[in-house]
């Protein structure tokens, strides 16, 4: 780490004060149970394009929601030209100059393009009218000079996700005239037309001297972009660098940090090597949905553990909802065992013995206003379908047993699950999907949201419990998640599998780097 | 969980029976009349024709939709039964229309069914355009009463048996039990709760949800022609005006009974809870004397009530499970405290 900190490392004193335009001083937020940000110091001077990258949940977008006046700090001071603010409002930050554009654009998607552009503020005459001429007319002369080629009448619901987030960009760039704009992950569903285009419209704003804030998760993008870039991890600012002393290589291991859990990578090497990985039970050839993934062929063993990593928007999520039949492939052929199977919904996966856990364990995962015990026996009951009657006193033990073999914390069985805590609901679904006796158990992101011990404790659910009698797929963005008890790493990028990775080659950097594209 | 919460839950879901009883209780002290044999036999005959339909409501309520159109169904169904037993087919098996009846109920859930659960109408707009629909055809039909009916079409609803009871009545109670009987036991009953409650989830979970939702419009026609038939029998002939606006009595009972607007919650033995209440609040303001708009606009007002019931339902039972939390950490804690005081004065 320290030869790392070059000469290129910035100095606070070295930025003439007149050129810093927003300060902040240790800034620290608390959440309960979580720090996400602790005594943060960021500086970012007038006319640049400050990058800010680190893993998910190294507190990316809590800082920039600091900024913005969305959320307030613990403690910590914010300075924006010379002017201190303990607490910044969202009105405030908009005096100030301060705009955000988030990951899902914020449109009204009934409202043309133009109307969006001017809204709120429509150039109300003196009684309250909109002169829509007027407005008519600015649009024209915007949309020749920015080289937009959509209609302007078109309705704001029937662009692209990419052409909102456009739309929007250029509502804060040319009408909004802010002298710092935020951009969160703007950028993760475009395609490179657009981002070039993007890049295009904030290099000029930035020789006009306003000030940018790109936060991305794509090391590429922050290289070819941004002139320093700020690097967090695990809600501690790494360091500030200028992007020209860095490369793909520095970055991501300034991202990644050193290795934490090198004793239990090794561990599973041993566990690896002692398993006995003879009977196919899943087989995934060209498997391919448009616009998400393509090609995607592995094979899955019982007892094994294979992990699917990739950034957001890589494809993970739509691949296990394909297999177990959320989503129909476009093309490719799914063999369990030696049997071809066609999916149709996930009933049918289930009756084939594929089980689905949900990514948003809230939504997709658990009936809240019905009782643990009842949650806990759905999809058994789905699966065997000869059971007409439910026998309530053999319910009532597989319930007690689930519950004491995933040791989960209820005062009762007839308990609402509403009332949970994140771990104990998601104890809930893995026991529900347990109970079922799958055979193939694809695992979005089971881990999401959970503290520490939490995630420990449903990992070894995973590992103990759940590969005794089958085979699993298991997604998560925290790569550490997935080396902890996976025997093969699978990396996703935009939609395929770029490499594999096996215990003996697990390295948190390397994956990072695969992840990204490398 | 401690006896006395349990208690206190017991009570706050099933209130609408407390309520009940604490109504008749009162009735049969300040209303004349009220309490006797033939008038508590006289409430529940009026009832059992409304409470199948607040059970069709409740059913599709509880699965996270709703169906407008069964006050129509209780009309159109019968009419079809009665003009092939008297117009169409004078000389048929007389067990065959009321066959017919049932199925006619059932097509319309199906088809309603089928519109909301695979076209993706949403339920609204299509039980609403069935409600005019076949209030339309009624009318057309049967421009006047058609009475004469075979026996077979009005012993369900105009007969009494043992002890002067109306078969009507056992019609109810033998339905409900079957129903809380499916609900409490069966696998059916317990992926339909759980598709009411959550239809994102159970669809993943492998519920087949299509086909839940498709059985509850299928039950809600099914009722409702039982509904039609009930009345039928009761007034002896099919008019088309018949079940009129029943429709929001129906949400009413149901809703008292403790079913939620968004589903996946309420018991049968509440939703029975809510007909016999409506029912009972009818024959008190009749026999009372109340101007029968009035006792209309009662009915309306009992709306309400159950809405804001359900309101204060909701935020109580929160609260009391609240209190049981802080009680629980407050013991584990409290234990904690005091062993640490005594390791600190060791």
């Amino acid at each position: 780490m320290n030869e790392l900190k070059s000469e290129f490392e910035v100095n606070k004193n070295n930025i003439r004060e007149n050129d810093v335009i927003l300060r902040l001083e240790n800034i620290t937020k608390v959440y309960p149970g979580t720090i996400a940000l602790y005594k943060v110091n960021l500086s970012i001077k007038r006319g640049e394009i400050h990058g800010i990258i680190g893993k998910n949940g190294a507190g990316k977008s809590t800082l920039v929601n600091i900024i913005s006046g969305i959320i307030s700090p613990t403690e910590g001071d914010i300075f924006i030209k010379k002017r201190k603010y303990k607490t910044l409002l969202t009105s405030q930050a908009k005096r100030e100059g301060i705009s955000i554009i988030t990951q899902t654009p914020q449109v009204i998607p009934d409202y043309s393009i133009v109307e969006n552009l001017f809204y709120p503020n429509f150039m109300e005459s003196r009684i309250g009218l909109i002169n829509w001429n007027k407005i008519n007319c600015e649009a024209k002369k915007l949309k020749d000079t920015v080289g937009f080629n959509i209609s302007l009448e078109a309705r704001m619901s029937d662009l692209s996700i990419s052409q909102q987030q456009i739309v929007l960009i250029i509502k804060t760039f040319y009408l909004e005239n802010s002298q710092i704009v935020i951009l969160d992950e703007v950028s993760s569903s475009f395609l490179k037309k657009d981002q070039d285009y993007l890049f295009k419209i904030i290099k000029k704003h930035k020789s006009e001297g306003k000030s940018i804030i790109y936060i991305s998760h794509r090391i590429d993008e922050i290289l070819e972009v941004c002139d320093r870039v700020t690097i967090l991890r695990n809600g501690e600012k790494v360091a500030t660098r200028y992007v020209s002393s860095l490369n793909k290589e520095i970055l991501s291991s300034l991202i990644v940090g050193t290795k934490k859990y090198k004793k239990d990578y090794l561990n599973r090497v041993t566990i690896y090597n002692k398993k006995n990985l003879k009977e196919k039970i899943l087989t995934v050839k060209n498997l391919t949905l448009y616009g998400s993934f393509k090609n995607i062929s592995f094979e899955l063993y019982k007892g094994e553990i294979v992990g699917i990593a990739g950034l957001m928007g890589s494809g993970r999520t739509e691949i296990l909802k394909t297999i177990c039949g959320v989503y129909q492939p476009g093309s490719g052929e799914l063999k369990i065992r030696n049997e071809h199977v066609y999916i149709k919904n996930p009933s049918q996966a289930l009756n084939k013995g594929i089980i689905y856990l949900p990514e948003d364990r809230d939504k997709e995962g658990l009936i809240s206003l019905l009782s643990v015990r009842k949650n806990l026996n759905l999809s058994f009951l789905a699966r065997n379908k000869k059971n007409k009657l439910i026998n309530l006193k053999k319910e009532g033990q597989l319930t007690e047993e689930l519950i004491g073999e995933l040791d989960i914390a209820i005062t009762s069985s007839e308990q609402e699950t509403n009332d949970l805590s994140g771990g104990n609901k998601q104890k809930v679904v893995l026991g529900r999907i347990l109970a079922a006796k799958p055979i193939i158990y694809l695992l979005d992101e089971p881990t999401k949201g959970l503290d520490i011990s939490a995630k420990r404790s449903i990992l070894k659910i995973v590992q103990e419990n759940l590969s005794k009698s089958g085979g699993i797929l298991i997604t998560s963005p925290e790569i550490d998640d997935l080396m902890l008890v996976c025997d093969r790493i699978l990396v996703l990028f935009n939609g395929e599998i770029i490499n594999t990775f096996i215990p003996k080659e697990y390295n948190e950097k390397d994956i990072y780097l695969a992840m990204q594209g490398n | 969980m401690e006896k006395s919460l349990k208690i206190k839950l017991f009570c706050l879901d099933n209130i609408i029976w407390f309520i009940l009883c604490g109504f008749v209780l009162i009735c049969s002290m300040f209303v004349p009349h009220f309490s006797s044999y033939k008038n508590i036999i006289n409430i529940l005959y009026h009832s059992s024709v409304l409470s199948m339909l607040v059970l069709a409501e409740g059913l599709t309520l509880m699965s996270g939709h709703f169906d407008l159109s069964i006050e129509s169904t209780l009309a159109f169904a019968p009419a079809i039964g009665a003009l092939i037993a008297t117009k169409w087919l004078p000389g048929i098996h007389p067990i065959i229309p009321i066959f017919i009846t049932f199925l006619v109920g059932a097509g319309i859930g199906l088809f309603n069914g089928v519109c909301v659960a695979k076209v993706k109408i949403n339920p609204f707009l299509q039980t609403l355009s069935m409600l005019i629909i076949l209030r339309g055809i009624v009318l057309f039909l049967i421009p006047f009463s058609i009475s004469d009916l075979p026996e077979s079409f009005i012993f369900l609803g105009g007969s009494r048996i043992v002890m002067n009871i109306p078969v009507a009545v056992f019609v109810m109670f033998i339905i409900y039990f079957l129903f809380r009987f499916v609900f409490r036991r069966t696998r059916y009953g317990r992926l339909f709760i759980a598709t009411g409650g959550n239809k994102e989830a159970s669809f993943i979970a492998g519920v087949n949800t299509e086909k839940v939702i498709i059985s509850a419009f299928i039950l809600s026609g099914l009722l409702a022609a039982m509904s039609g038939v009930l009345v039928t029998g009761r007034q002896n002939a099919v008019t088309n005006a018949m079940g009129t606006n029943w429709v929001l009595l129906a949400f009413a009972g149901a809703v008292l009974g403790g079913v939620s607007l968004s589903g996946g919650k309420g018991t049968i033995m509440g939703i029975l809870g809510g007909a016999l209440f409506l029912g009972t609040i009818d024959n008190v303001l009749t026999l009372a004397g109340l101007n029968v708009f009035l006792v209309y606009a009662t009915k309306g007002f009992l709306i309400f009530i159950a809405i804001v019931l359900d309101q204060f339902k909701t935020k109580f039972r929160s609260s009391i499970l609240r209190k049981e939390e802080l009680k629980i950490i407050k013991k584990k804690f409290g234990f904690e405290k005091q062993t640490n005081k005594i390791q600190s004065e060791l």
